[in-house]
């Protein structure tokens, strides 16, 4: 079985809207309402963690009775980065595995979710090639790179719980910071590999207003009909 | 464990699409729900005779106190924990000018036609929204055309035609289908309110109107969701 922790303590600065990216509607629905939904379809996932800052935790709890979730949920405090987001969420895990994901990337399926779960790797994450052509440097090109040999790293992603506590405690005793976990994980334990799923282009991290246009073309591309 | 649930069913169409379903097997339960108690155990009784497999409970619900529906809901809930299918047919009028239509009519008749059907679409959608199922509106041809003196009925149906396309869109991606349909000249209770004078034997009866629910809510049909189904006899 599976504890999910859920990031949902996003500021959404650069959604330039008062409210986080993630209670903004889309389709008429809150963000974050999108993926809990389709979490509560899937049986081995035991519990949510909601990563959050407390002023939001009763927002979300009238939502979660009025959506109807029946998957059992905790709440964890937002650290002041990502990392310290999810070591906060991880306090909250007691399965053996656990699976991350970012209320801001509502197009995620629950045949992904299914995949993730079945996949016999313990240390998973879906990712997608790099379209367009990339360089190192900023004012000025420092190296090149092949887009052949990088990645897109996509959430959802699962863990053994032991190897992210370790990749994270890892962490903080080198003062390192790591912008997402598969990388963090890939660093500190060798001794499971962190296998790559084929992610969808469509699971797009909403982050700008210009992905929430997007957004709602690709609900009703993929999502608006039950398949 | 299959479940429906059917407002409306003390008679006219209500107890014709009740009786009618009773006799398939689309569902292995019935819950019927309106403010004649009576009437309903009546339908409910004439249902065991026509298959004896069928569970049949009813539900004493005045429609036009709609806040009352969530009680309701987590009693049937407790019986019943599989709803795969909601009949809104029950209706009122009170056919009137406006000059002579008073808030409280107004009122009322959207109580029982709108506010109590989406009430219990709430209400069943959060039960059926994880397996999915189907919603029946019964609107009427009144609520497509004018009506002088059928203000408040005509309306409100019109809402019901509305809220049917909204919600086929809103729910589908639980899997839950919205159907709506829309009778004309039915013989039925609520008829012989607005045309009194009417004789019942030569308009569509309330069975016509049944037999097209059932195949609407018939596990075959997939594809009827979403639109507007007149319900005419032409002849």
């Amino acid at each position: 079985m599976y504890s999910l922790i859920l990031l949902a303590g996003g500021t959404g600065a650069r959604m330039q809207q008062s409210v986080p990216k993630q209670y903004l509607l889309l389709a008429g629905k809150p963000v974050i309402m999108h993926t809990l939904e389709r979490i509560d379809r899937i049986d081995e996932i035991q519990k949510i963690v909601i990563v959050c800052t407390g002023e939001y935790v009763q927002i979300i709890k009238e939502m979660l009775r009025q959506y109807a979730i029946h998957t059992p949920i905790e709440y964890a405090n937002a650290g002041s980065s990502r990392q310290a987001s999810v070591w906060s969420g991880l306090q909250c895990v007691d399965t053996e595995r656990v699976i991350l994901h970012e209320a801001a990337r509502p197009f995620v399926s629950e045949e992904d979710f299914r995949r993730l779960i079945e996949e016999e790797a313990d240390n998973v994450m879906f990712g997608t090639s790099i379209p367009f052509t990339v360089l190192k440097g900023h004012d000025f090109v420092e190296e090149l790179l092949d887009r052949a040999e990088l990645v897109n790293v996509q959430l959802p992603q699962k863990f053994l719980t032991k190897d992210l506590y370790y990749a994270h405690e890892q962490a903080i005793n080198d003062g390192k910071v790591f912008t997402e976990d598969a990388g963090m994980v890939f660093t500190y334990v060798k001794s499971h590999k962190v296998k790559v799923l084929q992610g969808m282009d469509y699971n797009i991290k909403l982050t700008t207003p210009m992905d929430l246009l997007t957004g709602e073309i690709i609900y009703k591309e993929h999502f608006a009909r039950k398949k | 464990m299959t479940t429906c649930i059917i407002t409306g069913a003390a008679a006219g169409i209500g107890k014709a699409t009740a009786l009618a379903l009773s006799k398939t097997e689309y569902f292995h339960s019935y819950v019927l729900l309106g403010r004649n108690r009576n009437a309903l155990d009546e339908t409910a009784l004439e249902m065991k005779k026509a298959n004896d497999n069928v569970v049949v409970k009813s539900y004493q619900l005045d429609l036009a106190y709609p806040e009352n529906i969530p009680d309701v809901m987590r009693e049937i809930t407790e019986c019943f924990d599989d709803i795969n299918c909601l009949l809104n047919i029950a209706g009122y009028t009170d056919p009137q000018p406006l000059l002579t239509t008073s808030l409280e009519s107004f009122e009322y008749t959207y109580r029982v036609n709108v506010f109590a059907p989406f009430m219990l679409i709430r209400e069943c959608t959060r039960c059926m929204k994880n397996k999915g199922g189907k919603i029946v509106n019964v609107a009427s041809t009144a609520g497509m055309t004018p009506r002088p003196g059928w203000l408040s009925y005509a309306s409100s149906k019109a809402s019901v035609i509305s809220m049917s396309d909204t919600l086929t869109a809103e729910l589908a991606e639980y899997g839950i289908k919205v159907y709506c349909v829309s009778p004309g000249r039915c013989a039925t209770n609520l008829r012989k309110r607005l045309a009194p004078d009417e004789d019942p034997k030569t308009i569509m009866q309330p069975e016509e109107v049944a037999e097209v629910i059932c195949k609407l809510v018939s596990p075959d049909e997939r594809c009827l969701d979403g639109q507007n189904i007149v319900i005419r006899k032409l002849d």
